[in-house]
């Protein structure tokens, strides 16, 4: 499904998932970067995502929302991310329309198991793809 | 001596069943069990591992329609019983017949901490199920291992008492509105010279750190600290959010475990909270729940002067 061309900087300490390129940044705040990501289509998170930047994340990402097929996200540089941040994913799923998906990549273990004991694990708009280990 | 397959349990009954020894253990269970099998009820049992397998050769082939979990591993934080029973409510909901339970939450080697724990779940049982489900849930005390004042308070959080051979109403159950009043039992407090942090919004990151630093210092391993930390952010996220916009962490060691408390202004009146599996819709609160999924214990504690959350994590 995704190339070995590996995206980003080589030796730079953040790299995005494997075959991923990133873009600009479409939102920053002192915890949290989002750039865009073509090929695939999506987003690439990297620092803490929580109860302080869930609200402009989720509003972001409902901006994101208004095009065509699956809305990737590359997670595997969030250092932490808590309820108030993977709700925010998950509200931003919700109001996705027509058949279209969010597709969680890179979920560190941690993250993969909070979602599923909250209940989250399982959403017919949220797709967590198992490609935790791609990156190494 | 089949009065247990006579009675009828239209409704929700929740009884203690006092019992002295193993052997009277089997004795008394046994017939209970196989009544509901008689029956066609589903027939959970939660008990230790050495149980069921005593269980299992008394009751021969009727085993085979009986399900049984090992209460070490269900309860080994108490408050994640009753969503396991919520579930088995939910599987038999629907298929018009009665159903049964055996759980035995409380057992001669549990810690202080968790006997109390223990004891809060027992009463949450009277409210954590509506009063229609037609449950009969027996909870096994076994009077020559448990102290007196265990078996006195079994028998302020059940309504009913089985011993020997006879059944009656307990005469001192708390009732259910005390059963879900606001949890205000005192805890042991926190040893002189703990760490302790006062944090407000801003705080949340240094929560992080202080609880990871202990919690590596403790010896816990990777995984185990990440999950304390999570946990622990999402209680000080509570603070920050519903308990007056801030709080106080302390950190401590114990004997064999790490410990961290939140305490904040706030009140915790939902008895349930953290018991609750949570739906997918986005809205409902989640972080006491989680922070039971990954703790070996959590205490929750709500006075009119404010509520504290310990976290125990075993090291």
């Amino acid at each position: 499904m995704m190339s070995l061309i590996r995206g980003g900087v080589d030796g730079g300490q953040q790299q995005p998932m494997a075959g991923w390129l990133e873009g600009d940044p479409m939102y920053a705040d002192k915890q949290l970067v989002i750039r865009h990501t073509i090929p695939p289509n999506g987003l690439s998170f990297s620092g803490v995502l929580d109860i302080f930047n869930a609200d402009s994340v989720a509003s972001s990402l409902s901006d994101q929302l208004h095009g065509q097929g699956d809305l990737h996200i590359d997670l595997s540089n969030v250092e932490f991310c808590d309820v108030s941040g993977i709700r925010a994913l998950v509200t931003a799923a919700e109001t996705a329309g027509d058949g279209r998906r969010l597709v969680l990549h890179g979920l560190p273990p941690l993250l993969q198991k909070v979602m599923t004991l909250v209940g989250w694990g399982e959403l017919p708009t949220l797709a967590l793809c198992d490609c935790g280990t791609e990156q190494q | 001596m089949s009065d247990r397959g006579a009675h009828a349990h239209a409704g929700y009954r929740h009884d203690a069943l006092l019992h002295a020894g193993t052997a009277e253990f089997v004795a008394r269970t046994a017939p209970f069990i196989r009544a509901g099998v008689a029956a066609g009820e589903p027939v959970l049992v939660v008990t230790s591992g050495e149980k069921i397998q005593l269980l299992r050769s008394e009751l021969g082939e009727d085993a085979q329609r009986v399900r049984f979990a090992d209460m070490a591993q269900v309860g080994a934080n108490p408050a994640r019983i009753i969503p396991f029973w919520s579930e088995f409510v939910d599987q038999c909901a629907g298929a018009g017949r009665p159903f049964r339970g055996i759980g035995e939450p409380i057992w001669a080697g549990r810690s202080e901490a968790e006997l109390v724990e223990c004891q809060r779940h027992e009463s949450l049982l009277n409210v954590a199920l509506s009063q229609e489900t037609p449950m009969w849930l027996l909870c096994p005390y076994d009077t020559e291992a448990l102290e007196p004042e265990v078996i006195r308070e079994a028998l302020r959080s059940h309504p009913f008492v089985t011993e020997g051979t006879t059944q009656r109403e307990s005469g001192v159950f708390r009732g259910n509105v005390a059963s879900a009043a606001p949890f205000d039992a005192p805890l042991p407090p926190p040893p002189s010279g703990c760490h302790e942090f006062e944090f407000g919004p801003g705080g949340l990151a240094t929560v992080r750190e202080i609880v990871a630093g202990a919690a590596y210092g403790a010896g816990l391993r990777a995984a185990r600290v990440a999950d304390l930390v999570q946990a622990a952010h999402e209680v000080a996220v509570n603070s920050v959010r519903h308990g007056g916009g801030r709080g106080i962490l302390r950190v401590w060691r114990d004997v064999d475990a790490l410990v961290c408390e939140v305490s904040d202004q706030g009140r915790i009146n939902e008895p349930l909270v953290g018991r609750q599996r949570p739906g997918a819709r986005a809205a409902a609160r989640r972080g006491l729940w989680l922070a039971n999924q990954l703790c070996d214990l959590v205490q929750i504690r709500s006075t009119p002067s404010g509520s504290i959350v310990r976290l125990v994590m075993h090291s």
